[in-house]
């Protein structure tokens, strides 16, 4: 089972790549999700993931467990993703064609209405403010936890409710029109 | 019956919560570790190898100069204690009795260490000296 102290403990023992080896499934989907919901792109977030697993493992020697092992990953994670989304120009969108097939590649058969209905809501996500779409994707893929989103982007668990009350509620409303 | 809320989240739940890396991210973050495990190791050797050729000239260097020092000591304090302890046996010698004699020979060994001790304190005084005599530090 994952625990800082496990890790701590296999990094003091000198055991860096089997610490890794733990930390990889219990982070890799959380990781990809945060440089994702900056990124909006598929690939650049599986690179940001990658680069983040790389300065983990390299960093690991210096974590000295005074803040709690996701938070660290979480802080390298959202450094990466900015550094890769300053210099990435122009940005890319949710609802840009290459997004769309790698969202329909997530379910093998969709119906035709199924594609419509995830364009456009897709669509819908992407005209958000970036605070409330970043908090939009991380909820919904982080299985509904508002502690895992405000832990992932560094906000008080208050803000990521507001923000996802907001981001509902724009989303309703443009839906309904 | 669903709200048009549960509605939402179930399409969002849809669209967001099967979002993953693609399958052979493992595989290559695995390979790309394993290059900079390499590199990693590659650094730590030759670094290990200039930290020891560093200690080992700062040992030498040390080594030449406490040898140049107890040089510099020898050929002036020592060999101006010893010749004046030359003179004074010898110049002793003619007056010292017979029991002085009997004396220094049942005593002879300690007091040839006596003398070496001695002769020994005055180099690693003459350094104690020259280490604590430091120069004015110019501003």
């Amino acid at each position: 089972m994952l625990t800082d102290a496990r890790v701590l403990e296999l990094v003091r023992a000198e055991r860096r790549d089997e610490a890794i080896a733990l930390l990889l499934p219990a982070f890799r989907r959380k990781v990809f999700g945060l440089a994702y919901s900056f990124l909006r792109d598929r690939e650049a977030a599986e690179d940001v993931t990658q680069d983040v697993f790389i300065k983990v493992w390299r960093a690991l020697p210096g974590f000295d467990g005074r803040a709690s092992l996701s938070t660290w990953i979480y802080a390298i994670a959202r450094n990466a993703s900015l550094s890769a989304l300053r210099a990435r120009r122009p940005q890319s969108s949710l609802s840009d064609p290459e997004v769309m097939d790698a969202v329909e590649a997530l379910d093998p058969a969709p119906s035709a209405d199924a594609i419509v209905d995830r364009a456009a809501l897709l669509r819908l996500v992407d005209q958000l403010p970036t605070k409330q779409r970043q908090v939009i994707m991380l909820f919904y893929m982080e299985e509904q936890s508002h502690e895992g989103v405000a832990n992932m982007l560094a906000m008080p668990v208050g803000t990521v409710k507001t923000l996802l009350h907001r981001a509902r509620a724009r989303m309703s409303a443009a839906a309904g029109k | 019956m669903s709200t048009p809320d549960s509605e939402l989240d179930k399409q969002l739940q849809a669209l967001f919560g099967g979002l993953d890396t693609g399958a052979d991210f493992d595989a290559r973050l695995v390979a790309r570790l394993r290059a900079e495990s390499q590199i990693d190791a590659t650094e730590r050797a030759m670094r290990a190898r200039r930290q020891e050729r560093a200690r080992y000239r700062e040992a030498l260097l040390e080594l030449q100069s406490w040898r140049r020092s107890m040089l510099h000591l020898l050929t002036l304090d020592t060999v101006g204690i010893a010749l004046l302890l030359v003179v004074a046996v010898v110049t002793a010698w003619p007056h010292l009795s017979r029991d002085v004699m009997d004396i220094s020979r049942q005593y002879g060994p300690y007091i040839v260490t006596l003398l070496g001790i001695l002769i020994a304190a005055v180099p690693l005084l003459g350094m104690w000296a020259e280490q604590t005599r430091r120069p004015i530090q110019l501003l």
